[in-house]
């Protein structure tokens, strides 16, 4: 086991010391937020809190909604006057700079809409966007107000009353049905990634011709569990990292993120989701998903003796996790049938497509258990066949073996 | 450590054909053989990394597969470490998976690169040294723990003379020190200096085993090389075969099982003033042609 200890320590240094860790690891979460709060930021630069614009009504009716609509984006609004006199004293307030602009709303406005913006500048085409659709607004209420219609639901978008027949329904499908995907999803990213990682990490004692040296000193199997445990430590500090990172963005941001309306939906709903017992069986999925399937990987390394012949090698390994992912739509869509339970039950697809059921809370306790301990009983056989296929290929160069061979391997290790 | 009667074969092909081996603690053994002979092989099954597909081998007593760690530093043939480690960082790893704690490693790592004129490189990566500084590294890296067993698979091919001569001084003490150091090569030279018993590999067999000098001895091919002022007489003895003049004087070739110190005795009853009588014995270059089955290309460029 002190050797496990040694192949474990230094695959975790030499991987966590690289800049493409520090990178990936604090970069990750920089990116991923950036691309859910850039659209956030874009859209506060829109119009600057503190521009002052005028609004010029004509039509006499529209011009509290529109100021409304419009300080609530965190303009100024300054009334003004229709003569003639006014409109120059306007244009004077523009071109000495203590006005933005000004709008002028008229008959053809409340028929179509149509809005004219006087000012130095034209507006940016987030703040021309948000003037039109306050202007817009105002106009329809109007109308429809005028046609006997309350506009209020019709305009916030209507909503979908969702009754579930039979049982164990859910309330909040909507976040369930995101959050069962994104983990899914997460759940097969991660998985890939450190497979494939252990995979390369096995390679690189057969392409720098150290797996001798080393494997005149420990088994095979000691060099395999410390490859897979190291790698796999990596990942999981990773995870950490980013969990870290992403709660602490979550608890921070995402609040001003609603309040702002650029997050739409009810995430309280989701957020009640997240609750610790959720979080054990994501952990779980994740180590037994790892651990079967760095195992296959680190089989697909051994027998190969170059990354070109490694990347074809993986292919049906790389199938079997892609499996789940194909399947994972009709499972999210019907989480409690027959072919759903049926199929989150195959061990290898267990990590990915049972998430998203749990999520859904369609799994019986029995279940769950009989789903790990499916997992467990496979992690044994696969590190086992893989454990026999590492020993013997791991020494060989050269062509790749044939079925037969690899078969023969499984014997006779 | 012995092997009895081993066997090898890869697919199709025999690479080592039912090989019987005893090396004794003390001293330096050298297999010898051309390229593909089943040297590397041979070394590999006693390293326990191959298993023996027939015969059993044996390592202190034991399977090679549970010898491990500290007893032996083994040197593959095909030479390599982690690219991107430093390399004080790399020989650690190296010496703890031998069982030596880090600590005690540390300063002994450091002894040896300053010794192979490596100080100052530890902290670099290995990717940043030349190749020839790389395998000096590994070198270190297999005698850092100061085994007992030094099994060497071509040591010095790649390196330039001044750095073979460091290894093979460092070869040398291990030795004094009570190891053994079984070594492959196939350069004549090298196994000629260094080795005292050989084991001559070809097609996976042994063709010749045993102490280099009584080797030589047995190998006697019968030449007396003799270079003298006066009649030649004397040479045409009952002894000698044939004659054949070169740079350095006379090749006499004699005839099989005649007596050398007769035809000594007749030159000096013919009162020649002889400057040279020389009985030649065979370079192990020579004998390693001869057995070899000569003529393959590896075995004339590995002697030259």
């Amino acid at each position: 086991m002190r050797n496990v200890w040694i192949v474990l320590r230094r695959e975790y240094l030499e991987r966590v010391r690289t800049r493409w860790f520090l990178f990936g690891t604090l970069a990750g979460p920089l990116l991923l937020s950036a691309v859910v709060l850039l659209p956030a930021l874009v859209v506060d630069s829109g119009p600057r809190a503190g521009d002052r614009l005028a609004v010029q009504d004509r039509t006499g009716v529209l011009l509290e909604g529109v100021a409304e609509r419009l300080r609530a984006g965190g303009l100024e609004v300054v009334p003004a006057g229709t003569s003639p006199e006014e409109t120059s004293r306007l244009r004077g307030a523009v071109t000495e700079g203590r006005l933005s602009g000004y709008l002028v709303l008229d008959e053809e406005t409340l028929r179509s809409g149509r809005v004219s913006w006087y000012g130095e500048e034209a507006p940016g085409s987030l703040q021309g966007l948000s003037i039109r659709q306050a202007v817009v607004t105002t106009a329809l209420t109007l109308q429809l107000r005028r046609q006997g219609v309350e506009p209020g639901a019709l305009l916030a978008g209507g909503s979908l009353e969702t009754t579930v027949l039979g049982s164990a329904g859910s309330d909040d499908a909507e976040g369930r049905f995101l959050l069962g995907f994104l983990g899914a999803f997460v759940l097969y990213m991660v998985i890939l990634l450190y497979a494939v990682a252990v995979m390369r990490a096995t390679l690189q004692e057969k392409t720098n011709r150290l797996v001798e040296v080393i494997l005149s000193a420990m088994e095979p199997w000691h060099l395999m569990l410390g490859k897979i445990l190291g790698v796999g430590a990596v990942g999981l500090t990773q995870l950490a990292v980013w969990l870290v990172v992403g709660g602490t963005a979550a608890v921070v941001g995402l609040p001003s993120l609603v309040e702002r309306g650029v997050v739409a939906g009810d995430l309280s709903g989701l957020a009640g989701e997240l609750e610790p017992r959720l979080g054990l069986v994501f952990a779980g999925l994740f180590l037994a998903g790892y651990v079967i399937y760095s195992s296959l990987y680190a089989a697909v390394g051994a027998m190969c003796t170059t990354d070109e012949e490694a990347q074809q090698a993986q292919l049906p390994v790389m199938f079997l996790i892609l499996v789940p992912m194909l399947l994972i739509v009709p499972v999210l869509d019907q989480p409690a049938s027959a072919f759903a339970t049926g199929m989150s039950l195959v061990p290898f697809f267990t990590p990915i497509l049972l998430w998203p059921r749990v999520v859904a809370g369609v799994v019986p306790g029995w279940q769950l258990a009989l789903a790990f301990l499916l997992m467990a009983g496979t992690v044994l056989v696969v590190a086992w066949v893989a454990g026999r296929i590492y020993t013997v290929g791991v020494l060989m160069t050269g062509k790749r073996p044939t079925l037969s061979e690899l078969w023969r391997w499984v014997r006779e290790a | 450590m012995r092997l009895h009667g081993v066997s090898k074969a890869f697919g199709r092909h025999t690479a080592v054909d039912r090989l019987d081996l005893e090396i004794e603690p003390g001293g330096i053994y050298g297999l010898l053989g051309p390229n593909g002979s089943g040297k590397t092989t041979t070394l590999r099954m006693i390293m326990g990394i191959l298993r023996p597909d027939g015969g059993s081998a044996e390592l202190f007593g034991r399977d090679p597969a549970h010898v491990r760690r500290r007893e032996v530093g083994y040197l593959p043939e095909e030479r390599g470490l982690y690219r991107r480690m430093r390399v004080l960082d790399v020989l650690l790893f190296l010496a703890e998976i031998r069982g030596v704690a880090r600590r005690d490693a540390e300063p002994r790592a450091r002894g040896w690169l300053r010794r192979l004129g490596l100080e100052g490189w530890w902290d670099r990566r290995v990717e940043d040294l030349s190749k020839g500084m790389q395998q000096k590294v590994q070198f270190v890296g297999t005698v850092l723990h100061e085994p007992s067993l030094l099994v060497l698979d071509e040591p010095f091919s790649g390196l330039d003379p001044i750095n073979q001569d460091l290894l093979e001084e460092i070869v040398l003490e291990f030795r004094a020190r009570g190891a053994t150091v079984l070594l492959s090569t196939h350069l004549m030279d090298q196994a000629e200096r260094l080795c005292e018993r050989v084991c001559l590999l070809s097609g996976g067999k042994a063709v010749l085993e045993g102490d280099l000098r009584s080797l030589r001895v047995a190998e006697r091919t019968g030449v007396v090389v003799v270079d003298f002022q006066g009649d030649e007489g004397w040479l045409s003895g009952p002894e000698v075969a044939s004659v054949e003049r070169r740079g350095d004087g006379l090749h006499l070739m004699l005839h099989p099982g005649a007596d050398a110190g007769a035809l000594l005795r007749r030159a000096v009853e013919a009162e020649v003033e002889l400057r040279r009588f020389e009985r030649v014995e065979p370079r192990l270059h020579e004998i390693f042609v001869r057995h070899a089955g000569g003529g393959s290309g590896a075995v004339a460029e590995g002697a030259r």
